[in-house]
Order: structure tokens, then sequence, then C-alpha cells
């Protein structure tokens, strides 16, 4: 799925940010051809958004149907004249993390019921994790810096405009997701 | 993605976006966080219009204090201020910001250290301190409980995000206007009283609003979706 998102100009990204917002309005007064459109036009940012904090396919997959099903449950709750990309996000947030949340409560479910208990006692794998892993392990506030600054070589100022945060605040957060990977990583300072 | 489950993906996204599109209806947008606001605070003026016409406090004669003034208004702001932070907590991406938790953080403690200031009597039969304080501490309930239920209300027709957050903020701005009026309504100033039976209760009615919007208010879609 090819995102230009983060390829378009300052301009161009405006012109498409209003049109965002005005799709939206018809969508609330019921206009079927705008919500599809603009649903096909966020699609791709959706994904880009979402692949930053889930790495399993099938589980974006589903969560990415989740957040469009919130966006159109939600839709009345999006104020006419305000910048749309925050709302999208923030919703589209929300519902990763429900997702999170849900994945790591079944996961400790499961290694809780699935380990013998002989098990816990062996040594913990000596290899050091992948990137995948240790961003996993990051809280999603910390991690969701990390992507959006390193994954997607987003700018300080486009990163801080799509978490909804200060540029200050995002910089804190990229430092201590940093020092927290070295940490899981095993890097030395 | 793989190119199966990138065609897979483009027909779930078309089947997904037709179906919600063929279900679409017109919504009405919420109205703004203003508006909405003004209508409680009219609530909160009709609240306080019953207390005043029902109390046996002089409390006109107090208004003439300065510091007793400031006491009301202090809470009252920030009453206020929760009110506005628990309206905006149920739209997507107005985040809180920290100039008003900021705010909200030093009404709190300005009016708190205006009640510490206020004398405490010594010669205080228990059984009095009990029955006089229950009797505020129910009406810190009462006086909280119509404005409460309409700021819930006005919340949950929304979509709060973070749902703990949004139920403190409707028990906070509820009980503490609560608080105010209860300066209005009740002549004791001693300041035992005031903490136990005026401020305790606007702490249990935050933290129990609190743990009801962990429960209730948080938004979630449905996973059927419409039609």
């Amino acid at each position: 799925m090819p995102d230009e998102t983060n390829k378009v100009d300052g301009p161009a990204r405006m012109e498409r940010s209003q049109l965002r917002m005005r799709l939206m309005r018809r969508m609330q007064d019921g206009d079927r051809d705008a919500c599809r459109v603009l649903l096909d036009d966020i699609g791709p940012s959706v994904t880009r958004f979402l692949r930053t904090r889930i790495a399993d396919p099938n589980a974006l997959e589903d969560v990415y149907q989740e957040v469009f099903m919130a966006l159109y449950e939600a839709r009345h709750t999006y104020e006419p004249g305000r910048p749309f990309e925050p709302w999208l996000f923030a919703i589209a947030r929300n519902v990763a993390a429900d997702h999170a949340r849900r994945h790591f409560a079944r996961a400790k479910w499961e290694q809780l019921t699935a380990e013998p208990p002989e098990l816990s006692h062996c040594d913990p794998p000596s290899a050091p994790p992948d990137l995948a892993d240790a961003l996993e392990q990051l809280p999603p506030a910390q991690r969701e810096a990390f992507s959006l600054l390193k994954l997607d070589g987003m700018s300080l100022e486009v990163a801080a405009a799509r978490t909804g945060i200060s540029v200050g605040a995002l910089k804190v957060r990229a430092h201590r997701a940093y020092r927290a990977l070295k940490k899981i990583l095993g890097g030395n300072d | 993605m793989t190119d199966a489950q990138e065609i897979s993906h483009e027909e779930r996204h078309r089947a997904l976006v037709e179906r919600l599109a063929a279900n679409l209806k017109p919504v009405r947008p919420l109205w703004r966080v203003r508006a909405r606001l003004g209508l409680w605070l009219l609530l909160q003026v009709a609240v306080l219009g019953w207390v005043a016409s029902h109390t046996p406090n002089d409390f006109m004669r107090k208004l003439e204090s300065a510091r007793y003034l400031l006491e009301v208004v202090l809470f009252a702001g920030t009453a206020i201020l929760a009110a506005v932070i628990a309206l905006r907590s149920a739209i997507p991406g107005r985040p809180v910001r920290i100039g008003e938790l900021g705010g909200i953080l030093v009404l709190l403690l300005a009016g708190s250290g205006l009640v510490m200031t206020q004398p405490v009597r010594t010669a205080y039969p228990l059984s009095e301190f009990v029955s006089v304080g229950l009797g505020c501490a129910m009406w810190t309930c009462l006086l909280a409980a119509a404005p409460w239920f309409a700021l819930w209300w006005a919340v949950k027709r929304g979509a709060p995000m973070r749902a703990w957050a949004a139920g403190l903020a409707v028990g906070a701005a509820a009980a503490l206007f609560s608080f105010a009026w209860m300066r209005i309504r009740c002549p004791n100033d001693e300041r035992l009283h005031l903490l136990i039976w005026h401020l305790l209760p606007v702490l249990l009615i935050a933290a129990l609003s609190a743990l009801a919007g962990t429960l209730w208010l948080r938004f979630r879609p449905r996973a059927t979706g419409p039609g």
C-alpha cells in the first residue's frame, strides 16, 4: 500500500487536510460518496500509523477495521472546522492501545497456562532481542515517538503534530525510548 | 504485507467502506464545548439559586469578607476548569493541556489553603460533630448529583478516549461546585468540619466517578458495525 502522506510538501498537505475536513463534514451530513472518498483517502495513512505499533499483519488487519468502525461511530464528535488528522489519529491510537492491552493480557495468560512449572527455572535465551521485540517492550508513547522519528523518518514538527503533543514533549519521549532500547539491546553508553 | 495479503487487504477495505457507506446516516455534530459548558453552568446557577434561598447561613454578610468570597470563587473556578476538561475529554484529539492541569492544581491548593486557615474549635462534642457533619456530607452529595448526571451524560454522548480521566473530571467538576455551594449553605466555618464533612466527600465523589468512568464511560465501537 503506497503512502505518500509524508512525501507531500507543506501546501499540498494543507490542501489535503482541508479536503479531508470538507469530506468529513459531508460525511456527517450523510453524504455516501464523501464517505467513500474520505475512507479511501485515509486508508494508507491509517495503515502506516498502525504499522508502527503492530507487527503482526493479521492483527494489523483487524485493528485497521476496528479503527474504521470507531471513526464511523464517533463521526458526530468531529468538530467541523477543526483539523481532521488529530481527531483521526487519536481514535486510531486509542484502538491500537486497546488492541495492545488485549494482546498483552492474552499473551500473559497463555504464558501462565502453557508454561510447565519446571520450564520457569530454565535459563533465559542468551541471544539479544531484535529491534521489533525490543520495541514491543517499550511503553506505547515511547514506541510511537521512536517509530515516527527513526523508522518513518518524520521531522520533529510533523511527528509532534501527528501525536498531538509538543515538540519538546516528543523529544523527551524519544530520548527515553533511545535509553530504554539501549538497555534492552545491551548497548554500551 | 505480502502481495497476497495486499490483495486481501484491498478487498476487505473495499467491502468495509461499502458497508459503512451503505449504512451511513446523517449525524448532528456535538455542540461546541463552550455551548455545552454554558448550559451546564446554567444548571449550576439554578442549584445556587435554590441553595441561596434555602439556607440558614447569613452568607450575604459573610460575602463581605474577601477571604470567604475568594474561597467560594476558587472552588467554583476549579470546578469550571474540571468541567471544561471533562467535556473536551469526550472529543478525540483534544488532549488536556498542561496549563489546565496546573491551573486546577493551583486553584485547588489555594482554596484548600484558605480552608486550612479557618479556626479549629476545641470544645466541640463529638456527637454534634458527627451528626451535623453527616448532614453536610449528605448535602454535598445531593447538590453534586444532578450536575454530575448532566455532565456524565454530556461526556457519554461523545467518545472519551481516557475513560478514567473523563470520569474523574466529571466527578471533580460536580463535587467542587457542590463544595462551593455548601460554603454558602452551611453556617459552620470550622476547619475540621470543612475538611472532613465537606472536602472529603468531594474527594470520594471524584474517586468514585473515576472508577465509574473506567467501567462505563470508555468509548467502544460496536464489533458488528452498522446495519
